[in-house]
């Protein structure tokens, strides 16, 4: 009994105090996608190798557009492998709850 | 005013009462809508000394009856797809729906095929989205914050031009 006491002592609280004190991910945790819009070449290969296909790209006459809807992507980070200008980085971002589908959605346009 | 805006001004209004009641405590029901389980185990991580969510006052229930949150997971298979629909028929009103996972919210790695509906959202009318695949416990419980309103949802649709 009384060692059982002791080892409670020692160990402590440990629920985490998440939400009131932010958690970071451990490092190596793979979050939301980010793209960068200034280093992307519009090249279409992060489109073929999205496992669930959440990535889009479109051209139209004047500009190109590529997407990325967080809602279905798997954080697989094939994307970030295959891309050449390290256009598309995971981050450690995890709160990506959201209320409507279409804030889940992520858009980068280039004029031709 | 039109017709639309109307309903949408007592939809919002129906919302505010609906987190109003859900503030204080919640009653959640997990349905394994064909997910492949790597969901599940997070959720029974929700309710370990670690991340404790009882602490909230949310409570993991055993039946759609005593629930008033239904937390979805897996792309809807064909063979859940009824089970769903009695389920969410079963959980009294006022019922939120949450679609935990990247299956549940879009049907993610499995997609649509003729074996699963992909996404919850085309069976039932979904109130928060948790994409993760599988979400981090911490996830889970920011999205159920969210989703009862007591904590504020941190994205929004961005577009960039360049
Ligand atoms: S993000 Fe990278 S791989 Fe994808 S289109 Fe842009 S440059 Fe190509
Ligand atoms: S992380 Fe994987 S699923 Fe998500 S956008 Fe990149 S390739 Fe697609
Ligand atoms: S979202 Fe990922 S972890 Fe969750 S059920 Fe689907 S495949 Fe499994």
């Amino acid at each position: 009994m009384l060692d059982i006491l002791k080892k409670t002592l020692k160990t402590g609280c440990q629920t985490t105090k998440y939400p009131d004190v932010p958690d970071v991910a451990p490092e190596g945790f793979r979050g939301m996608p980010q793209l960068l819009s200034d280093k992307c070449t519009f090249c279409g290969e992060c489109v073929k190798v999205c496992p669930p296909g959440v990535i889009t790209i479109a051209e139209k006459s004047h500009e190109k557009t590529l997407a990325l809807s967080y809602c279905g992507c798997i954080f697989c980070g094939r994307c970030e492998e295959v891309c050449q200008s390290d256009a598309v980085k995971l981050t450690q971002e995890y709160e990506l709850a959201s209320l409507a589908k279409e804030d889940l959605i992520t858009i980068i346009r280039r004029k031709l | 005013m039109t017709v639309e805006d109307e309903i949408e001004i007592m939809g919002q209004r129906l919302n505010d009462k609906i987190r109003k009641i859900y503030g204080r405590s919640l009653h959640i029901r997990e349905v394994d809508a064909g997910s492949c389980n790597a969901c599940e185990v997070e959720v029974n991580s929700l309710s370990n000394p670690i991340y404790d969510i009882e602490r909230f006052g949310l409570h993991i229930v055993a039946s759609p009856r005593h629930a008033d949150m239904l937390l979805v997971t897996g792309p809807v298979t064909r063979n859940m797809e009824l089970a769903l629909l009695k389920t969410y028929n079963a959980t009294p009103a006022p019922k939120l729906v949450a679609a935990m996972g990247s299956c549940a919210c879009n049907g993610g790695i499995f997609g649509d095929t003729y074996a699963s509906m992909g996404g919850v959202d085309k069976i039932i009318p979904v109130d928060v989205y948790i994409p993760g695949c599988p979400p981090r416990p911490q996830a889970v419980i920011f999205g159920l914050m969210v989703a009862i309103g007591k904590l504020e949802q941190k994205i929004s649709k961005t577009e960039v031009k360049s």
